[in-house]
């Protein structure tokens, strides 16, 4: 009945989840692992279409899965640490802090689009109501 | 002369349906027109069919939102704006059956004023 809040849902539920990857991918920025192991791989929300109404579905967004990112990771120099290899090398993973930051943002702002939505879809179904009181 | 001329009148095509059943033509006879009650919808389904299905939609979507408000109150719940958008569409739905009965109810005191 209500379907413009239903599909705003989806989009705030994706939004959520990106916002959630973003901030994984940040809280590891600084997880070392030994080279012989995979690095810290970044997470990667892919974000599906539902097909509309038109197309018999319901319209909206799901998350279709989380690819991950290289593992190879970035390689640096610190025979200090105890995880280092007999050459003093470690992994460190390969998020870049600058596009986490950008990606942070723009997931906020996806996330406040659809809020606004459900809001304004809220007041119309509401003034719906109002005809012929 | 002046009989035999009625009776002429009285032999043209529509009168003579007149004159044998009572109903001018082309008017269907009540029990053609169905029971009393019966909606005009296809299939037979009446108005108050339409609003027993809607206050169950509401009924649902009550539970529903109960439900999440439940598993908020434990922590269960990952999304928090599935929670206000479900308490917001029962509360629309609720609004949606109250504005309906009260349309209802107007019009069947609109007919009881009416004068007889």
């Amino acid at each position: 009945m209500f379907d413009a809040l239903h599909t705003a849902s989806s989009g705030l539920t994706v939004h959520r989840t990106w916002l959630e990857a973003v901030s994984d991918n940040v809280a590891n920025i600084n997880t070392v692992r030994p080279p012989d192991e995979p690095a810290f791989q970044e997470r990667f929300v892919v974000a599906e279409a539902l097909p509309s109404e038109s197309e018999g579905g319901a319209g909206g967004v799901r998350v279709a899965g989380v690819l991950f990112g290289d593992p190879e990771g970035r390689r640096a120099y610190d025979p200090t640490h105890p995880l280092a290899d007999e050459n003093g090398d470690i992994r460190m993973p390969d998020v870049d802090l600058g596009d986490q930051m950008v990606s942070m943002i723009v997931a906020q702002r996806g996330y406040q689009a659809n809020l606004a939505t459900v809001e304004r879809a809220r007041n119309a179904y509401e003034a719906a109501l109002q005809i012929g009181r | 002369m002046a009989i035999g001329g009625i009776g002429a009148v009285a032999g043209m095509a529509g009168l003579s349906n007149l004159a044998g059943t009572g109903r001018p033509p082309g008017i269907p006879s009540v029990t053609e027109l169905g029971a009393p009650g019966a909606g005009v919808g296809a299939g037979g389904v009446t108005f108050g069919d339409k609003l027993l299905q809607g206050l169950q939609q509401v009924e649902d979507l009550q539970t529903q939102a109960d439900g999440m408000a439940v598993k908020a109150a434990t922590g269960d719940v990952k999304d928090v704006h599935d929670l206000m958008v479900k308490s917001t569409e029962a509360t629309l739905a609720l609004d949606l059956t109250v504005a309906v009965r009260n349309k209802a109810l107007e019009a069947f005191h609109e007919i009881m004023r009416m004068q007889i």
